[in-house]
């Protein structure tokens, strides 16, 4: 699992400079904001911060630190698999299904960010 | 010629005063009715009557024999999905309510027995990519029809006797938006009129008005940028993804025409403008029409006029939530309504100028406080991006919630649940969304925590509805979440989070009765007659977005709370 975290992690770090979908288009203009993230960037830094400030934070609180609306996330003892299914798919009258509003990128970035999190 | 032409309009004289004759004596009791300050034997609107005090006349239950309140029958809706959140209504001795998925039941209100149901059939893959689903929390009466909106953006009206669909009219581009109805119509006149979710999801929070028999949509109004002035305080065009909404329904004026209706927050909910908020940030300006109360001409959905409660709204405080309690006060007629950041307001009911504003809760700090004179925010805590020094205060839940309050006009006093808490804040600065599209906006990280006074609780305030004294106060460990009944019987019912629903006297807040149904609250609580006997009708079942909040909060119950489920408990003398 760890292997498949740092593989992931660098997908998202790399993502925003991916120019072939319509999510890097919202990724880049994230960046044409900001200063580009250097390549040792931690993932707290990548674009899963504002990403899930954007949307996840709603529910998961203190930025997926505590448990709210929805779960905490930090130190999650779910797996990778779980988690993408899960934002991709919702849980019906708990949380939304983003499947068709993130890419996998995003979603990649957004898991990234959740592993990266300390407690 | 000319004779043919008399005869003919003699004729038409006629059949126009025979029409008049035969259809004025149902029309004017009902508008009679609704315009009354208290519901006799039906609820038959929202919010109990146009005056919106959830005020019940009927006496039979009062608080002598209310010790002998039991339960009378049950119902159990099919896919309760987070519980129940509508407010029943009543007519003719027949109840009606709505359930998860827009489905709609009607019961005879003495037995229970099922009359007819409806289940529409949703875009479920719409269903589920949203965040306020698949709740619904209410219903309208009116031209023989019964009125519900759907989450994936649409208003039904279904034949009163049978539960047979009359129109099925497609108003929103949920796909689009990613947000539909879940707030009961309001009819008036031959108008029937909805509000569409809003605030975190981007788009322009419409409401509309269609025409209640044919099911013709006649008008739009937008909450977002709905006139020039409007759109002037939007910089960036960011009014194309502004939010606003009107969530809740809203109530009628009679003598000015005038339809009351809150509007809810600006997307995204927090700015990191900090006080350059007219000109930086997300959404640089006042963002009209949201976080206003608007007055619309049902006829035409034209702005007569507004009061915006908290212009550039940074904190997710909106104006949706909350009653348009309509009354008078020595010559003045006045209407109160309150807003989530705690405060209620008092407004001549002619033009929406502000009479007074009072803190219904204690723990308040994104304003050091709203000038009752004027309505202007006094020291505005404006956030900038980054960890807030201190929580914010009330918490994003608010200081006041969705669930109506009640007006007693024997006792003269207005009961209202407060929610006292604050949260943690993280303010981000966020991308930019520039088109709506299925994403919420909120631009923060946040935690729920105690206030500075005490624990995260609630209260029940029995005040003065224009000055806000407090005559007596029940407090609660959790807040309520569910609306509130005063009735003739000097009664006031509380059904509260645990499950529990309470009778209090209106006099003095001394508990009278209470009864646990087993699963807590979020929805409507009526009284109603049937075969000529009173009855209070509630629907129980556990599950919304604050009500989700709960189980951080305070552990058990609600940890192992069911939440897709739920039960209309109905109660009368045994």
């Amino acid at each position: 699992m760890r292997i498949l975290f740092v593989i992931v992690a660098c997908m998202a770090i790399i993502w925003p400079w991916l120019p072939t979908t319509a999510a890097a288009d919202q990724s880049t203009s994230a960046g044409s904001a900001n200063p580009p993230a250097q390549p040792e960037a931690s993932s707290s830094d990548i674009d899963g911060e504002q990403m899930f400030a954007t949307t996840c934070g709603f529910c998961h609180q203190d930025g997926g630190r505590a448990a709210g609306r929805g779960p905490k996330l930090s130190k999650s003892e779910r797996s990778d698999e779980f988690i993408i299914e899960r934002i991709k798919n919702g849980k019906m009258g708990a949380m939304p299904a983003f499947g068709s509003v993130f890419s996998d990128g995003q979603i990649i970035a957004i898991l990234a960010y959740i592993r990266g999190l300390d407690d | 010629m000319a004779l043919y032409y008399a005869r003919y309009l003699g004729g038409c004289a006629a059949l126009a005063l025979a029409a008049i004759l035969t259809a004025s004596p149902a029309h004017a009791q009902d508008a009679a009715a609704l315009n009354a300050e208290a519901a006799q034997n039906d609820w038959s609107t929202h919010h109990g009557t146009y005056k919106s005090y959830h005020y019940s006349g009927l006496e039979q239950i009062n608080a002598g024999n209310v010790k002998n309140l039991e339960v009378a029958w049950m119902h159990f809706p099919e896919r309760a999905t987070r519980g129940l959140q509508s407010t029943p209504l009543a007519m003719d001795g027949v109840l009606y309510y709505s359930g998860s998925y827009s489905r709609v039941y009607a019961l005879d209100g003495a037995t229970g027995k099922t009359i007819w149901t409806y289940a529409p059939e949703l875009d479920e893959e719409l269903v589920a990519k949203q965040t306020h689903s698949p709740y619904n929390r209410g219903i309208a009466l009116g031209q023989g029809n019964l009125y519900v909106g759907t989450v994936d953006g649409r208003l039904i009206a279904l034949n009163l006797k049978t539960g047979k669909p009359v129109f099925d009219l497609k108003l929103l581009d949920s796909k689009k938006v990613t947000v539909g109805f879940t707030g009961a119509p309001l009819v008036v006149k031959d108008m029937v009129i909805i509000g569409a979710q809003g605030g975190e999801w981007p788009g322009r929070g419409p409401i509309f008005g269609v025409d209640a028999k044919t099911g013709q949509k006649k008008w739009q109004f937008d909450t977002v940028a709905g006139t020039e002035e409007a759109m002037a305080t939007w910089g960036n065009d960011s009014w194309r993804t502004g939010g606003g909404g009107g969530w809740m329904p809203g109530a009628y004026d009679p003598e000015t025409n005038a339809v009351w209706w809150g509007t809810a927050n600006p997307a995204p909910l927090y700015d990191w403008s900090g006080p350059d908020w007219k000109k930086s940030g997300a959404r640089p300006g006042d963002n009209l029409y949201t976080t206003s109360v608007i007055a619309l001409d049902p006829d035409t959905g034209k702005l007569k006029f507004y009061h915006q409660e908290l212009p550039h709204d940074a904190w997710d405080f909106d104006s949706a939530v909350g009653e348009f309690v309509m009354i008078n006060r020595g010559d003045k007629k006045l209407v109160v309504h309150a807003n989530k950041s705690g405060f209620v307001f008092v407004y001549d009911r002619s033009n929406a100028k502000v009479e007074n504003v009072w803190p219904l809760v204690k723990n308040i700090n994104f304003v050091k406080g709203i000038d009752p004179k004027t309505g202007e925010l006094i020291g505005r805590r404006d956030l900038v991006a980054g960890k807030a020094e201190t929580p914010l205060c009330p918490a994003i839940a608010g200081g006041i919630s969705w669930n109506s309050g009640a007006y007693s006009p024997k006792t003269g006093l207005y009961y209202k649940i407060g929610q006292e808490w604050c949260m943690e804040l993280t303010v981000l600065k966020t991308t930019p969304i520039l088109e709506p599209m299925a994403q919420l906006n909120i631009g923060a990280d946040f935690k729920l925590v105690a206030p500075p006074d005490g624990a995260a609780r609630g209260h029940l305030d029995a005040r003065d509805p224009v000055t806000g004294a407090l005559k007596w106060e029940v407090n609660y460990k959790e807040p309520p979440l569910a609306s509130v009944l005063a009735t003739a019987g000097n009664l006031v019912f509380v059904p509260d989070a645990e499950g529990v629903v309470h009778a209090y006297s209106a006099d003095s807040g001394k508990e009278l009765w209470s009864h646990n149904n087993g699963m807590g609250h979020n929805a409507g609580i009526i009284s109603y007659m049937a075969g000529g006997k009173q009855y209070i009708a509630v629907p129980a079942g556990w599950g919304s977005l604050v009500a989700d909040e709960f189980v951080a909060l305070y552990g058990e119950p609600f940890k192992s709370m069911a939440k897709n489920t739920g039960a209309l408990v109905v109660f009368a003398l045994k």
